[in-house]
């Protein structure tokens, strides 16, 4: 019986098309992005394989989300199939067996559902096997196949989440019998996936994150998240681990769900939820006649039409079930994103109301689009569905009418949803206290950006569903459409929003500069949109399936008869207005400004390098001083600058020509005396100047060069976020042209480059011993300039400040505009920025040293705190390492395109979202804003007083330090040692999860070659742990030491090694190993608690006794890792506490055994015991270090 | 003149079932029956004349409206329940008519209450109208259908098998209201119980294959048989004997035994005896022309 029905399950549905329909899909993409870099599922895959098993699963494990669409159609099916066609009663009348019909439909049902998913693995297989023998790709990018990966898979992936999905559709299939209730079950696990995802967010909940992810997909990125290349390329995901408990929970409440519906399945028609109906006492009768009726069916009964279809439409949607979860999931999900609002380090910002409009968009959008998705879907075959479409359609309304009011109610509704959102947010501002509510903004941003997005949708999705005539690939039309249509496109080279349903350039708010540079732009796109989803409707309403199912030709002919002439006119009229606006968007994206897709510019950066990598050593002058002249233009967006330049020959060759890298936007001009233009390749932007005569070594020379920016019309993205209306912020790279040829400019990716026939990227010189010429150039300026005085004219509009670094030397009003003369007060690096904006500020004086905090009105609340920060970095790096050299500190807050801080001379830009709103009353978090500004005012010794060579290990000497003396500072105003650990968690996973996604070789601290994970991450734990072994004070020492010899030095630039001169000395014999381990090579440490316990002393004292387990890693450059053993110095320690908190003992102790075991005695009764309490090595499992501590036998 | 006037309506479908095979027909006002077996094309005849169906080829007038090229004419004037009439969840009586009277034009806020207070009343549903038409019997369900069709004065009201699943007594009460609007409207009933149609149709004909096989009155079809119908009780065994030696119109079981009808110009004797035909006779006399046993 089980046989019969599994059978007919699969033979059914195999006979029907949509198991190959999805099947095809899935392989399509699945292909596509294993033989293009083009198209991406789930991240890029770096120096992966391109089959590699860790792709393949990341493949498989999102394709599983996509399969749950697919879930609901086949279990639906299988449950429901007799119901629909009424067959039920003469089925369930024979005498078969429960079991045999349950399970066999539902396993039936798991089989096929699984089918499509294969396409994963054909996908595969066709790219490995299609991609390197077309000269897609190139063969290096594929290794062997993993036949394990796909088995593996299937089995830990695939068939468990489609069981775990199928139990719950198949059972809520069953127990209500209604299409909509399953797909209510398939969001539900969607929903669930989704909070789940939102408890991950805080890294502590990690495992909890894990474990309650249904689909398995975020534990298998937490197992994988450190594994090195290698062991993406050849490691199957395995049955073990976190994985295998998560896949064992989710199938175990898979079938209990799955037995639970089969013993509450019956046979019998389930009873019909009709109330007993009284026939109710019927009062005096009364008598109704006949109205005399007046049908009208001119122009105004559309409008009545309209207004019922549109009242049915909307409360069938309201009221539906689906809807109703929907809503209360949504609210779930956006008040826990809300609640949950970590940004960084831990730290919550303040909910300021552009941070909840990102949020609702984040969080909550999905679901609007959900309901936009299914109930396009629903609200089409309503009539159908419920047998009531041959009595709609022979009433004598307009189809288009029909189609509008359908529009309008998934608008209305979607605009509900949205507004809802707003008042969660609105309710969690009040509720912390936040009174700033700008309604304004909330409403605007659903106005310019949302309102019209959901129109579009609306439009698109109803004809949609109208020309595919069904739903289910109507559905997923739709969801590629929305989804995945970019890749395509991006496949084909196309990159526009014009092709991009209802996209157009971002709007962001930022508290600074309102909606900023992209507004103009979205709201033409708006249009271009919504008059495309209006010529889209109109023939909605034309090829509508009115009546009886027919094929499309009779739809047309249909249609046609039922199309007036001024139906024709109106629709011509909305087409021609469509081509208008599409015309005018087209004029301003592509013709007066440009939109470089990634093919293009990959062949210009792929051209500039055949072309002019000969000149890359040519020798060129170093500039020595610049005066700048910078108009800022905020209203229109333009910037004028003039650069007098003065050049030097500091080579001893004599110098023929000057070579410049010109950006088109900018249109430099150039006045360089006797001299040529022998070569302007404009495409390029490379131009060579001849000179009559060469500069002879020593020489000096005056240049000027002339720029301008100008902001044309709008763009196909919100375009250029430097130059706005409040809040413009450039630096000296952009405003004029570099010299010389620039390497940074070309094609980065190592795959890339082989595509094209490239040879692998000169990577950065390596460190040498003694250093010669490559030591000449710093890795900040390239070698153009070294230490020289700068000095700025800036001028901007009368309602903003404009800065420069440097004192301000005068300051005046002219013609309607006010100018500021700066000037550095110390040769310094030429690096250098001009801000402009309405500022408020914030003043201070330290020992003769003005601090400034330039910030937007109303952004007050942590300036105080910014100020504390300097003050407290002056004190403690001026004692330490040096004095200061500006006369003055500043930082400026530029608007929230950009999240980072900067620090150019004296002066620190620091970005409106990154600080300046960050909830910091809580002083027990960490405290991002001290650690931002404690680093860039770092910058000011460690890359503005001493800055590395251009070669491997340069940024250690400025990034390194910096991260390093922030941590001292923060150190020195923590109340407890395990605060520390809380900043330092942060440190350790941006290292260790920057070096499992290395895509070249890993390379030690010493011969960091500008890698963020390396010099910020490793850097800083292993200088804060140096420093913890050898003392504050030696390596502050030999920090000293060694800004004393290079301080504002002409080159030769140090490098790293110049440092270990100074870091070598300082550490004891003793201790020596830490300088190899940590820093000229790459160490791992795998410690672990095994047993932990205590016993209670006579004198009232606990004894407590551990045993660990403790390796040392030691990785080589390309990810192999071999055990070596341990003779180190490692801390042991008691927590009071079981928050880990109070750390009541510590000791040092030497591990020279793998494993060894330790006794320590402790005055208070201990509550947990660490190997490491602290976290000063670097490990990739560090949550076995502690162990709570069991009471032990005691003592006889 | 506002005759129903189809000619040489034909439509074959896609899987190659002919389901009109050029068919044409006049109707008058008045209640006109359309029997025939199922497959018979009867839907789909009225789904065309509904607007709802492309033909392939051939006309079809209501008075001036080309129904073929004037759906939207025609719709303003046409009433329609079809063999399944479904409704919306969460949607009271009231509402639902209110929905469909408006579609048709009842745009008048007090004379669309007037109506519906008036056909509720009709169909026996004025004390149910606020209760969610998805919990309403077949019956009632059906009766909700009836209202809204008579929505708006139809000229052309299309019922197709309107009286399946009602009880004797609401069947009666339907055909008392179709009797009633029947005057100057067409009403086309299909149905395949006969007894409908003679009790209700002054006009009526028979569909088998897509193609009409008799159109005329009632009465006449009658007298067309008379005299010629004769039945005998047989045994079972002797059945297939006698099918193949007479021209069998139908055979059913009376208590039991097998009675057969056949056709017969003379008295065949046989002990067969004479009978008076009556419209099941007619129906299968006509659909029945092999003479096969059913």
């Amino acid at each position: 019986m089980f046989k019969h029905f599994f059978f007919t399950e699969l033979r059914y549905a195999l006979r029907q098309p949509m198991v190959y329909i999805f099947l095809g899909l899935i392989t399509l993409m699945v292909f596509g992005a294993t033989s293009s870099d083009n198209i991406v599922i789930g991240g890029t895959v770096g120096s992966v394989h391109k089959n590699a098993p860790y792709v393949i699963t990341n493949f498989t494990a999102i394709m599983s989300i996509f399969g749950l669409l697919i879930a609901v159609a086949f279990y639906n099916n299988a449950a429901l199939r007799d119901y629909n066609n009424q067959f039920n009663e003469i089925l369930f009348s024979t005498p078969l067996s429960k079991g045999g019909y349950f399970f066999g439909r539902f396993f039936g049902a798991l089989i096929l559902s699984t089918i499509p998913l294969l396409g994963v693995f054909l996908g595969v297989i066709l790219g490995t096997l299609i991609a390197p023998a077309v000269g897609w790709e190139g063969p290096e990018r594929f290794g062997e196949f993993h036949f394990e990966a796909f088995l593996n898979n299937y089995l830990l992936f695939i068939l468990p989440n489609m069981f775990f999905a199928g139990a719950v559709i198949y059972a809520m299939a069953n127990k209500w019998r209604s299409t909509v209730i399953s797909f209510v079950g398939a969001l539900i696990i969607l929903m669930t996936y989704i909070i789940s995802g939102t408890l991950l967010s805080d890294i502590d909940n990690e495992t909890i994150g894990a474990l309650t992810d249904m689909f398995g997909i975020r534990t298998f990125s937490i197992e994988s998240k450190y594994l090195t290349p290698v062991e993406k390329n050849t490691l199957s995901p395995g049955f073990t681990g976190l994985l295998m408990v998560n896949r064992l929970v989710w199938v175990a409440v898979g079938a209990v769900v799955l037995l639970l519906s089969y013993f509450s399945f019956s046979f019998q028609e389930k009873k019909k939820a009709v109330k007993a109906k009284k026939e109710g006492e019927k009062a005096e009768k009364q008598e109704f006649l006949q109205p005399e009726l007046h049908p009208n069916h001119g122009k105004a009964s559309g409008l009545a039409h309209f207004g019922s279809f549109f009242y049915t439409n909307t409360l069938s949607i309201t009221k539906s079930i689906t809807f109703k979860i929907l809503f209360l999931f949504s609210a779930l999900i956006l008040i826990s994103s809300l609640v949950g609002g970590f940004e960084y380090y831990g730290l919550q910002s303040y909910p300021v109301t552009y941070k909840i409009v990102d949020l609702i968009n984040n969080s909550a959008g999905i679901f609007v689009v959900i309901v936009l998705v299914f109930f396009s879907g629903e609200l089409i075959w309503r009539d159908r569905d419920n047998k009531i479409n041959e009595v709609i359609d022979a009433t004598p309304h307009a189809s288009l009418v029909s189609m509008v009011a359908k529009a309008f109610s998934l608008i209305t509704v979607s605009c509900l949803l949205h507004l809802f959102f707003v008042f969660c947010g609105v309710i969690y501002q009040l509720v912390n206290g936040f009174t700033n509510i700008e309604l304004d903004v909330y409403l605007l941003e659903m106005l310019y950006g949302k309102l019209p997005a959901y129109a579009v949708l609306s439009g698109v999705m109803i004809t949609i569903q109208v020309l595919v005539n069904n739903k289910y690939i109507g559905y997923f039309l739709s969801i590629f459409l929305l989804f995945m249509m970019n890749f395509v496109w991006l496949a084909l080279d196309v990159q526009t929003n014009m092709v991009s349903i209802s996209d157009g350039p971002r709007i962001s708010y930022s508290d600074m500069n309102g909606f900023g540079p992209g507004l103009t732009g979205a709201l033409w796109f708006n249009l271009y949109w919504l008059l495309f989803a209006v010529v889209m409707i109109m023939g909605a309403g034309v090829l509508w399936n009115r009546g009886a199912s027919a094929p499309f030709k009779e739809r047309l002919s249909a249609g046609r008869k039922q199309m007036s002439r001024g139906y024709g006119l109106a629709w011509s009229g909305a087409f021609l207005a469509w081509v208008l606006v599409a015309g005018w968007v087209f004029y301003n994206t592509k013709v007066l400004n440009e939109i470089v897709t990634q093919d293009e510019s990959e062949l210009i950066a792929v051209e500039y390098e055949r072309l002019y990598k000969k000149y890359e050593n040519v020798p060129l002058p170093k500039l020595v001083d610049v005066k700048y002249e910078v108009h800022i233009f905020p209203e229109e967006r333009n910037v004028d600058v003039k650069a007098d330049i003065l050049l030097e020959n500091k080579t001893n060759k004599y110098i023929d020509s000057l070579h410049f890298n010109c950006d088109p936007e900018w249109s430099p001009e150039f006045d360089i005396p006797n001299a040529e233009v022998v070569l302007d390749n404009e495409e390029m932007g490379y131009k060579i100047f001849r000179f009559n005569k060469p500069m002879a070594p020593g020489e000096r020379l005056e240049i000027t060069i002339n720029t301008a920016y100008r902001t044309k019309g709008f763009e196909n993205d919100r375009g250029n976020t430097w130059i706005v209306r409040n809040g413009t912020f450039l630096n000296s790279s952009t405003i004029i042209p570099s010299m010389g040829y620039s390497s940074r400019s070309e094609l980065q990716d190592k795959n890339k480059r082989r595509k094209y026939g490239l040879p692998p990227k000169d990577r950065m010189p390596e460190l040498q011993s003694t250093c010669s010429e490559a030591c000449m150039a710093n890795y900040l300026s390239n070698g153009h300039s070294d230490y020289m005085p700068v000095e700025t004219i800036i001028s901007t509009s009368e309602d903003q400040i404009a800065i420069a670094p440097g004192s301000l030397i005068k300051e005046w009003n002219e013609n309607g505009r006010n100018y500021y003369h700066y000037k550095v007060d110390h040769p310094s690096q030429h690096f250098y920025s001009f801000v402009s904006a309405d500022y408020e500020v914030a003043r201070r004086k330290w020992n003769g040293v003005d601090l400034e905090v330039y910030h937007h009105p109303g952004h007050d609340k942590n300036v105080p705190m910014m100020l504390d920060a300097i003050e407290r970095s002056l004190a403690y790096y001026t004692e330490n390492f040096g004095p200061y050299y500006h006369k003055q500190c500043r930082i400026i807050e530029f608007p929230r395109y950009s999240r980072f801080a900067q620090a150019f001379p004296g002066t620190m830009p620091y970005s409106e979202s990154f600080g300046f709103i960050a909830n910091l009353e809580d002083t027990e978090n960490n405290n991002v804003v001290d650690a931002v500004v404690a680093h860039e005012m770092a910058h000011q010794w460690w890359a503005h007083q001493v800055v590395g060579a251009r070669m491997q290990g340069g940024t250690m000497l400025s990034e390194s330090f910096a991260e390093y003396s922030s941590l001292m500072t923060m150190k020195q105003i923590s109340e407890t040692p395990m605060k520390m650990r809380e900043f330092l968690k942060y440190d350790h996973d941006r290292y260790l999860r920057g070096r499992s996604r290395e895509v070249d070789n890993e390379l030690p601290l010493l011969e960091v070659e500008n890698q963020g994970h390396i010099h910020y991450g490793k850097g800083s734990v292993v200088l804060y742990a140096l420093q913890d072994y050898i003392g504050e004070d030696a390596v502050n020492r030999a920090l000293r030491g060694f800004l004393e010899e290079y301080r504002y030095k002409e080159p030769p630039y140090p490098t790293s090694n110049d440092f270990l001169r100074y870091l070598e000395p300082e550490v004891p014999d003793s201790l020596q190993y830490l300088i190899t381990d940590w820093i000229k090579e790459i160490t791992l440490y795998d410690n672990r608690l095994k047993e932990a316990s205590y016993t209670e002393l006579s004198d009232g004292k606990y004894e407590v006794s551990i045993d660990l387990e403790a390796y040392k890693i030691k990785a080589d450059t390309i990810g192999n890792e071999t055990q070596v053993d341990m003779n180190d110095w490692v801390d042991i320690g008691v927590f009071a506490d079981s928050e880990e908190k109070e750390l009541i003992y510590e000791r040092r102790v030497k591990v020279n055994q793998p494993e060894m075991s330790f006794t320590m005695v402790v005055d208070e009764k201990p509550a947990k015991a660490a190997v490491d309490p602290r976290r000063l090595l670097i490990e990739r499992t560090y949550s076995d270090n502690v162990k709570t501590v069991s009471e032990g036998e005691s003592e006889p | 003149m506002n005759n129903l006037r189809i000619a040489n309506l034909s439509k074959t479908y896609s899987n190659g079932v002919k389901a009109l095979d050029d068919v044409s027909i006049e109707i008058e006002p008045g209640m006109f029956g359309l029997l025939g077996p199922n497959g018979a094309g009867k839907s789909t005849l009225m789904r065309t004349l509904a607007t709802l169906q492309e033909a392939d080829s051939g006309s079809a007038f209501l008075g001036d409206i080309d129904i073929l090229n004037q759906p939207v004419e025609l719709r303003k004037v046409l009433g329609y329940l079809p063999q399944e009439f479904g409704v919306y969840p969460r949607i009271t009586a009231w509402q639902l008519l209110d929905h469909m009277a408006i579609l048709k034009g009842i745009t008048n806020n007090s004379e669309r209450k007037e109506l519906l207070k008036y056909l509720l009343d009709k169909v026996n549903l004025y004390d149910k109208r606020n209760k969610s038409v998805k919990g309403f019997s077949g019956g009632m369900k059906q009766r909700v259908g009836i209202a809204q069709a008579l929505i708006g004065n139809p000229k052309l009201l299309i019922v197709d098998e309107p009286t399946a699943g009602l009880d004797p007594g609401e069947r009666n009460r339907f055909y008392n209201l179709l009797v009633d609007v029947s005057e100057d409207v067409i009403v086309i009933l299909s149905t395949h119980i006969v007894d409908d149609i003679r009790e209700l149709c002054s006009n009526m004909a028979i569909m088998n294959g897509g193609q009409i096989v008799y159109k005329g009155t009632p009465q006449a079809a009658l007298e067309d048989l008379k005299g010629k119908v004769y039945q005998k009780m047989v045994t079972r065994e002797t059945l297939k004997e006698h099918a193949n030696s007479f021209s069998i119109i139908s055979n059913k079981m009376v208590a039991g035994q097998p009675l057969i009808h056949i056709y017969s110009e003379s008295s065949p004797g046989n002990g067969f005896e004479p009978v008076d035909p009556n419209l099941e006779d007619v129906f299968f006399s006509k659909t029945n022309a092999d003479h096969l046993l059913v």
